[in-house]
């Protein structure tokens, strides 16, 4: 049932192609033929700026949900961009590179702001059979129309604070998956899992998410048909 | 004619893939993470089920609102930071 998982990801970056590469020539085989061996240091800086720099509002974005402030978002993507320039020569040109981004981001939050937070928010993964959590995950919703109306069209305002009170990991799979799109083979890379935590993750945040908005779209639909303003 | 039963004959589908198994993989289906011939039963099934379809609209009304609400733009003070640091590690190490 999960033969599909292993699907080739293909998820070229926005931009990373870019402008000295002929057009002609943006094929994956293309990318290869750079030479890392002969590239000077000024020209690995000028590659890096130009494939590494386009993910700039994305590794923020990723790194707000994960410290919840802007300030240490900051932070943590100029770590993260100092780090992967350092080991820019690790990477293969033509492999995704926004994965590699996010692995170095993530890695950068663990060993830094978790430490500092000293948020014990570790939830344990013992009880992750994510078929038990799937059974459980999908009762009805008992949502109305007016209240799936309302769904649609919360604040996202509310979706951000609902995100928020989510444990860090169930959080994080949530925004890699929905956010980034990335595939669960990936998301379990980027967070150093098995693909089972990721999908147990995924449904245990999701199910927690949609229980918080649906009474936040509850609460909007009640006042929508409930005033005569 | 019962109208209960044919509600439950309609929530197995003619494809034979329940509400069970449509629940258990409505993520999969949802993240495109299952083959197209499992994807299809789904589809079916969520076509035929009224309350499988209520699930799913809610899902992937939760999944687009997520991904509408979080995308935000660095402050350009970052990005200048950012380049001022990869430009200045540069000079360092050709110096």
């Amino acid at each position: 049932m999960l033969a599909c998982l292993e699907r080739p990801t293909d998820h070229a970056p926005h931009g990373a192609l870019a402008a000295s590469v002929d057009c002609a020539a943006m094929s994956e085989d293309a990318e290869q033929e750079i030479d890392l061996e002969t590239e000077t240091a000024a020209e690995r800086q000028a590659r890096f700026e130009r494939e590494a720099l386009p993910f700039v509002d994305q590794l923020y974005s990723a790194g707000l949900r994960m410290t919840r402030n802007p300030q240490d978002a900051e932070d943590l993507v100029q770590e993260t961009y100092a780090k992967a320039f350092a080991a820019f020569h690790q990477y293969t040109p033509g492999t995704n590179l926004k994965a590699w981004l996010y692995r170095i981001l993530t890695n950068t939050y663990i060993n830094t702001y978790r430490k500092k937070q000293r948020q014990p928010t570790q939830i344990s993964d013992e009880l992750d059979d994510w078929q038990i959590v799937a059974a459980e995950a999908h009762t009805s919703s008992g949502l109305k129309s007016a209240e799936m109306e309302a769904l649609e069209h919360l604040p996202d305002s509310d979706v951000k604070e609902a995100l928020q009170e989510l444990p860090d990991d169930f959080r994080y799979a949530v925004y890699l998956a929905d956010v980034e799109g990335f595939p669960y083979k990936e998301i379990a890379e980027i967070m150093d899992t098995p693909i089972g935590t990721v999908m147990s993750r995924l449904h245990r945040g999701r199910r927690m998410l949609r229980d918080r908005l649906a009474d936040y779209a509850r609460e909007r639909g009640l006042a929508v048909s409930g005033t005569g303003e | 004619m019962d109208p209960t039963k044919d509600t439950e004959a309609k929530a197995d589908g003619p494809c034979g893939c329940d509400c069970t198994t449509a629940r258990e993989r409505l993520y999969l289906f949802l993240d495109r993470e299952i083959d197209n011939a499992s994807c299809e039963e789904i589809q079916q099934h969520i076509e035929d089920c009224s309350s499988c379809l209520t699930e799913y609209d809610v899902e992937r009304i939760v999944k687009s609102l997520v991904h509408r609400s979080c995308s935000e733009q660095a402050p350009e003070t970052l990005v200048q930071k950012v380049q001022f640091a990869i430009r200045t590690v540069e000079i360092q190490s050709e110096a």
